[in-house]
């Protein structure tokens, strides 16, 4: 079994600098594009696994996909219509899967909810509130930046606690996170779905071997906390 | 003797003008008088506006007591002395700063220095009085004269010369004066219409006097037939005076008819005048009303971008006007309730027409167009270097374009979906919080906390307070003395005055926070 397959159709304004950065994340991208001047413009970038030009409205085709049950459909056609059709088409022929789109307009972000979508980024929301940051939070707006540019100053990430870390069976509370140089941010509630459980709520939580917890910092620290807590016993300062 | 004499006095009047145009006093009188009569974004025009407008309704309210009821001694010195007295320094100070004549004098002599001509005097002194002259001769300064003129007691006929004194609340209430220059818009056909009304009248009172005078006993004289034949022409007809022959008849209906014709046609033309002004007043009282305040946004283009930055709860705070080119999309930004008005930003009048000497400015670029946005952002920067810009691009590549433009934020929307498309893709558990934090969402709000004078926190070390009980996050502190931002800062720093902290919570816990940190008894502002 190869590994996890990302279908992204649409190799337009977004679909091109998407692909780039899966690409460049060693995802396994296959692109698919309904205008021939764009499918050649894909191939001749020999970055995608594969290549597909085909008819997006036709049923018949999109049933040919490949697409396993676990794997996930990224709809950024140029074109809102179509995209938000592409979606409908793609949730009644693999209900299971996880489809994305990206919303270029403020109507089609429930359209493409109401076609079935699981996740819809809309594109103004964010930039909306990048504006009202830089009216109002000038330090926020430098700090959100750190994620976004090229450098990735601060970044994200899902540690999950190995067996026989000294993190196992602690409370969060007990935990110096700032030790480390990291911002302990919430974690990932396994029973629950996956679902992301922020540590502003009031979480009171004893960590065990498996959890995810989701911390921020500069990469280099998150590494060194990594390591860390592969280790049965704190270190000492 | 004389000759020496007149070159005595054109020295002295020159050497006078000089001096008193190089003394920087003169010159900071002048510019303020000018300042409190003239610039309407003055906060003192409006208490001195105010002012003479009291005393306008005070004068005049004596003058309709006085008709039935004694007036005690005080008001009546009141009125006379103190009223007029302002209302003449005023006059003064208006005819003042209507020209500069010291100025043009020097002028003269200095153009006339330079080319080594013998300076004269008496013309240029002439040509500053011929523009004082030709101030004096305005309306609205005949309007001044004739209110100070009440003041002249022994001639009665005078008091109702107060009455030009209510003509000068022209100046100091705006709708009127606009009212005045919507209908010198149609100057033209209201004159037309006034010389035809004239000369209809006068025809009807000829003819009424000629057939009317020998018979009628209420006709003696022209005053009378002009009288009635104005009044028949207006349609309002006392009856008073009415025509008694055949012929005296037929000439009121004909004067009648063509008096109804004309009454229709100066409504329509004033209407018409309204209805095409109506939208430019409306849209100058908005810029007139944004460029009072003290910090405003331009918003260029009503698009789907600036749609979704009204929806977003922060955009109450704002003071804003939308600009667009498109009048249709202006509509639509009406009817949705925000303030907008059919402009071009790109155009350098439209720009310039908004305070940006004193008020901090930001102007949004928001449409899709590349080239429209980065000419608005010339534009801004062209008209005050300080004038902040946030523009949207469409693409990383011509970000550079927009830098040297001079834009200080640039936005990328596409970027940033992407990226946060592939955000949702690889890291699909935490996208979530991502997402939140990235579109603001009240749960994880990203927020600053200043350490103001009132603050508790002043002198506190990071580690003694305690975020988790306030269910914050702390994520960094900006220090204002180096003017560094701290990631994650060790227990040990100290908080000094005006130190930021950048917080992630939900909207309410920030807000306790920063309440319960706050030592002011009247609260804190934000």
């Amino acid at each position: 079994m190869s590994k996890e397959q990302i279908f992204l159709f649409g190799y337009g304004k977004f679909g091109r600098s998407i692909a780039d950065d899966l690409v460049e994340h060693d995802a396994e991208v296959v692109l698919i594009e309904s205008d021939e001047a764009l499918y050649h413009e894909a191939r001749k970038t020999h970055r995608f696994d594969r290549c597909i030009l085909m008819d997006v409205t036709d049923d018949a085709a999109l049933e040919a996909l490949p697409v396993r049950v676990d794997e996930q459909l990224v709809c950024v056609m140029d074109d809102d219509h179509l995209n938000v059709f592409l979606v409908l088409s793609l949730r009644a022929l693999f209900p299971q899967s996880r489809i994305l789109a990206i919303s270029d307009s403020i109507h089609a972000t429930r359209k493409l909810k109401m076609a079935g979508a699981n996740k819809v980024i809309d594109l103004y929301a964010i930039s909306a509130n990048r504006i009202h940051n830089i009216l109002n939070k000038p330090i926020a707006t430098r700090f959100l930046e750190g994620f976004l540019n090229a450098d990735h100053e601060y970044s994200f990430r899902e540690i999950v606690i190995p067996e026989g870390s000294f993190l196992h069976g602690r409370t969060l509370e007990e935990i110096d996170f700032r030790r480390y140089g990291v911002i302990f941010v919430g974690m990932i509630d396994v029973e629950l779905g996956n679902s992301f459980i922020f540590v502003t709520t009031g979480l009171e939580h004893k960590l065990d071997a498996g959890d995810i917890i989701v911390c921020i910092g500069h990469d280099e620290d998150l590494d060194r906390f990594e390591k860390a807590i592969h280790k049965a016993k704190e270190e000492a300062e | 003797m004389g000759k020496s004499f007149r070159k005595r006095l054109e020295s002295g009047i020159i050497h006078w003008a000089i001096r008193l145009s190089r003394s920087p006093r003169y010159r900071h009188a002048r510019k303020t008088v000018r300042d409190l009569l003239e610039n309407p974004k003055n906060p003192y025009k409006r208490l001195f506006d105010s002012f003479i407008i009291f005393l306008i309704l005070s004068s005049v309210f004596i003058l309709i007591w006085e008709v039935k009821h004694p007036v005690p001694a005080w008001l009546d010195y009141y009125d006379i002395y103190f009223v007029s007295l302002v209302f003449l320094i005023e006059y003064l100070l208006r005819l003042w700063i209507s020209s500069d004549l010291t100025g043009e004098l020097v002028e003269a002599y200095e153009k006339a220095v330079a080319v080594g001509r013998d300076f004269r005097v008496g013309p240029a002194l002439l040509r500053g009085i011929k523009k004082k002259l030709a101030y004096m001769v305005t309306p609205a300064a005949i309007v001044d004269l004739l209110a100070i003129l009440p003041a002249y007691r022994p001639l009665r006929v005078l008091r109702i010369f107060v009455l030009f004194r209510f003509l000068k609340l022209l100046r100091y209430t705006r709708s009127i004066n606009q009212f005045v220059e919507v209908l010198a818009t149609k100057r033209f056909e209201l004159l037309t219409l006034l010389g035809l009304l004239f000369f209809v009248t006068l025809t009807g009172a000829i003819a009424i006097y000629v057939l009317e005078d020998t018979h009628n006993p209420n006709i003696n004289n022209l005053f009378e037939a002009i009288y009635w034949s104005l009044v028949t022409i207006t349609t309002v007809g006392y009856g008073d005076i009415a025509p008694v022959s055949e012929m005296g008849r037929m000439i009121a209906m004909i004067i009648i008819l063509l008096g109804v014709a004309m009454i229709s046609f100066a409504t329509s033309v004033i209407v018409s005048a309204f209805s095409e002004k109506l939208h430019e007043l409306k849209e100058e009282r908005i810029v007139e009303s944004i460029n009072r305040t003290a910090e405003f946004l331009i918003i260029c283009g009503y698009g789907q971008m600036t749609k979704m930055f009204f929806r977003q709860a922060e955009a109450k705070r704002y003071n804003y006007i939308i600009l667009d080119k498109d009048p249709e999309r202006v509509q639509e930004a009406i009817h949705d309730g925000y303030d907008a008005i059919v402009d071009d930003a790109s155009r350098h009048t439209t720009l310039s027409r908004f305070n940006v000497k004193n008020s901090k400015v930001t102007v949004l670029c928001m449409s899709h167009d590349d080239v429209e946005n980065i000419y608005i952002t010339l534009n801004a920067k062209s008209i005050d270097p300080r004038i902040r810009v946030i523009a949207r691009a469409s693409s990383p590549k011509i970000v550079s374009k927009y830098e040297r433009a001079g834009a200080d934020h640039i936005l990328l929307p596409n970027q940033a979906a992407s990226t946060m498309m592939v955000f949702a893709i690889l890291k699909p558990i935490i996208y979530k919080a991502i997402h939140a934090i990235f579109t603001g969402q009240n749960v994880a709000l990203l927020d600053e906390v200043r350490v103001h004078e009132h603050s508790s926190l002043i002198g506190a070390t990071v580690g003694s307070i305690n975020f988790r009980a306030y269910h914050l996050i702390l994520i960094g502190v900006q220090k204002v003395r180096e003017d560094r931002f701290v990631f994650n800062p060790e227990d040990s720093l100290v908080l000094e005055e005006g130190d930021v902290l950048l917080v992630m919570g939900h909207k309410a816990s920030t807000a306790y926070f920063r309440e319960s940190s706050c030592l002011n008894e009247k609260g804190c502002l934000r």
